[in-house]
């Protein structure tokens, strides 16, 4: 009903501190121009807003007659996504620059809420000399145009405790090879160190596409042959023997309870426990997550752990069976956008150039432990010094896969997760959570031409 | 907050002259016009939008928020073709019947009984913790309960046990919260009622040898009985389109065990971008509702007739 509709938009307003009435472009009196930067921000990651801050500040002394209105979301990237679509549904709400999940980008561009940026690339040098060509691609469009600067780029693998691993007798460094080895690992955490727990994944709906991207895909991709999309087919790919093993792994991990409790599972600052509850106190073995994993325990976080680079041990995610290339990576990230409805487009792009110069891209990486777009940022360094496990994680560029992230993408991760959450709670079995996302593929892809049956 | 009977216009007998008629138009317009005319000004967009886009395969983000297509019934369709809708629907079911129907208005009106012809403290304390509980916003409310059942909370605390209480019985936990919550206006509602019986009546009943079971029965309860059916109808139309205390407490999960229809529905139109799809779950709501608000209004007429 009407009540429960604006309820819910309540709910997220009352998320947002900073108002957002009147978005868009504004003429203020005076002839005086302004852009709106809307980006997420939580009270442990203020990294984002760090970096805009400063990148306005130089902006404005650089552009006398411009202000920058930064606006923040308050919220997790779910609650970002959610007020982000809203706010872009009309002309005069829709930010003029803002933070973008490149997964959700073909469908923005499809919506026409995206400007290409590529008139204005030609005329930035940094875009030539700085970028590499895969970086670049991040947030290319169908169309083969590009609708965002990156600001991040990340893979995934495998954090460990060394204090809990020594004292379930498991060697260290770790290396597995195949998921029998980290299953193994993690029964033997349980037996041996009943009070950590043994492996900590992303795998219920309320973590949204970390869930999908950090827990799925990780696995799936992993499979021998395993993918969502056929590109040589150009259609989804519906379930398979591929599909049930990655929901198996999952299955056994809160079967066996090698798992968080099912409270923390679907507990949506689960991150925040892992990383800064129960790492610095020892209580977990394993952890699947993000190259960004270590930017938690650094000095510029807001619950800094010094003694990380000693107790926490980092390695790569290995494929099924130890199938080459050995191991498995998924890569994503993030971009400065333009909105097609700024009126002030060049001013738009200055200042996306200005938020991701050197400066302003080696403070973020810096703080946020993402590994970094550009050249000049990866080569200097303030960016490796304070975390060795950054080369490791860039390295995984190697084995690392992108996502299918075509306009139907975000739906088909929403069925995924659906799946995962039904095997994290054990109301549906892997075969059943697969029968039903070949199920309701179709009509998440637009049409059962689209599907290719397994 | 008894429903007033509305006087039975002449219907019946010779056909109602010109002016005479427009006057009896008249007289049942000129109440709502405030209303209407409110209505009208802000909500008639976006009512007819939204009934509009429910026909729709309208989106929030991707091509279809551009070239959104007429589709017919196709979005009723899928929704009672798809388990988690029918799911929604019976936990929206039980909630509004554990909550509303049972929880509280049966506790709204044992308070309301229990505080006749108490002290003037006592009836301000009771009423000041009930109704501090129904002013509090859902989101504080939901915090408050969820501090309470967490797995570290105080009510594990006190019982000395460890138990999952949001994520081993999140039904019952929302139930108890939102009874918790809005107690109070079922409270307000027979207080007022209860004070409207007159005293000498159920006196007399107690000289004639009446318990006071039977008294309650037979003589408190009939002379209440509009004020339990608008009751019912108020609170059943509240707790059908409740939303952030169970948004706040579970989030509708885990998976979707406490998962009701305004949770599915947000779900669908804000996290997963369908908002035409959630817009004809909007509608069937209202559809229910209405049911619901017929169904109560015809017992009425039936005890008045």
């Amino acid at each position: 009903m009407k009540r429960s509709l604006a309820g819910s938009l309540l709910v997220l307003t009352a998320l947002t501190a900073a108002g957002c009435g009147s978005g868009a472009t504004q003429e203020a009196s005076g002839g005086a121009k302004e852009l709106e930067v809307l980006y997420k921000v939580e009270p442990t990651w203020p990294h984002l807003e760090n970096m805009l801050k400063n990148a306005k500040k130089q902006y404005e002394s650089a552009h006398p007659g411009v202000t920058i209105k930064l606006t923040a979301v308050q919220g997790n990237n779910e609650a970002y996504y959610t007020k982000l679509a809203l706010l872009n549904r009309s002309p005069d709400s829709a930010p003029d620059v803002y933070l973008h999940d490149t997964f959700q980008v073909n469908a923005d561009v499809a919506a026409g809420k995206l400007a290409p940026l590529d008139e204005y690339l030609t005329t930035w040098p940094d875009w030539g000399t700085q970028y590499p060509d895969n970086v670049k691609q991040a947030a290319k469009g169908i169309d083969g145009k590009i609708y965002g600067v990156p600001i991040s780029t990340d893979t995934r693998g495998l954090w460990y405790h060394k204090d809990v691993f020594a004292k379930a007798g498991l060697p260290v460094p770790w290396e597995p090879k195949t998921w029998n080895d980290v299953l193994t690992a993690a029964r033997t955490i349980k037996q041996k160190v009943p009070d950590a727990v043994p492996f900590s994944m992303y795998s219920t709906k309320i973590h949204g596409e970390a869930s999908t991207m950090q827990g799925f895909e990780m696995l799936l991709y992993g499979t021998p042959g395993g993918t969502l999309y056929d590109d040589a087919q150009k259609k989804w790919v519906a379930g398979g023997k591929n599909f049930t093993d990655a929901l198996t792994f999952i299955n056994t991990v809160y079967r066996e309870e090698l798992g968080p409790k099912q409270a923390d599972a679907h507990n949506a600052k689960l991150a925040d426990k892992v990383n800064l509850e129960w790492f610095p106190a020892g209580k977990i073995g394993i952890s699947l997550d993000g190259a960004w994993t270590a930017a938690a325990w650094k000095p510029t976080s807001t619950k800094p752990w010094a003694a990380w680079q000693e107790k926490v041990g980092w390695t790569a995610m290995p494929t099924q069976n130890g199938e080459a290339p050995g191991s498995v990576s998924m890569s994503g990230g993030w971009v400065m956008a333009m909105s097609s409805y700024t009126k002030l487009k060049k001013e738009a792009f200055d200042f996306i150039a200005v938020a991701t110069n050197k400066e302003n891209s080696l403070m973020y990486s810096v703080s946020t432990g993402d590994l970094a777009p550009r050249k000049d940022v990866a080569a200097d360094p303030k960016y490796t010094a304070d975390n060795p496990s950054v080369k490791f994680f860039t390295d995984l560029a190697e084995v690392t896969h992108y996502r299918p992230a075509y306009e139907a993408y975000p739906k088909v991760s929403a069925q995924l997760q659906e799946a995962m959450e039904a095997v994290t709670t054990g109301s549906r079995t892997p075969e059943e959570a697969t029968a039903a996302y070949a199920k309701a593929l179709p009509a998440a892809v637009g049409g059962p031409d689209k599907v290719l049956a397994r | 907050m008894t429903v007033a009977t509305a006087p039975s216009p002449a219907v019946t007998g010779s056909p109602a002259s010109g002016p005479a008629r427009r006057r009896r138009v008249l007289r049942w317009l000129l109440p709502m016009a405030p209303a209407l005319v409110l209505l009208a000004l802000f909500l008639a967009g976006p009512i007819l939008w939204s009934v509009y886009i429910a026909f729709t395969n309208e989106t929030l983000t991707g091509s279809a928020s551009v070239h959104s297509q007429f589709v017919g019934f196709d979005n009723f369709a899928r929704m009672f073709a798809d388990p988690n809708f029918v799911n929604s629907f019976l936990l929206t079911f039980v909630f509004v019947i554990g909550s509303a129907v049972i929880g509280q208005n049966t506790l709204g009106l044992i308070i309301a009984l229990l505080q006749r012809g108490r002290g003037r403290v006592t009836r301000s304390v009771v009423n000041g913790v009930v109704i501090g509980a129904w002013v509090m916003p859902e989101i504080v409310a939901a915090a408050c309960w969820f501090s309470f059942l967490a797995e570290d909370g105080t009510l594990n605390k006190v019982l000395g046990i460890s138990q999952e209480w949001l994520y081993t019985a999140p039904m019952l936990a929302v139930i108890l919260a939102n009874v918790w919550r809005g107690t109070a206006f079922s409270m307000l509602v027979y207080s007022a009622a209860l004070s409207e019986v007159p005293p000498d009546l159920v006196e007399a009943a107690a000289v004639d040898g009446a318990s006071p079971a039977r008294r309650l029965l037979h003589i408190t309860l009939p002379l209440i009985r509009r004020s339990i059916m608008s009751n019912l109808m108020l609170i059943t139309l509240q707790t059908l389109a409740s939303f952030g205390l169970i948004y706040a407490l579970t989030g509708g999960g885990p998976g979707t065990a406490s998962q009701t229809t305004p949770l599915y529905m947000y779900e669908q139109a804000f996290r997963y971008f369908e908002i035409g799809y959630g817009s004809a779950i909007a509608l069937v709501m209202l559809v229910i509702g209405a049911l619901f608000s017929l169904i109560y209004l015809r017992l009425i007429k039936v005890e008045d007739a």
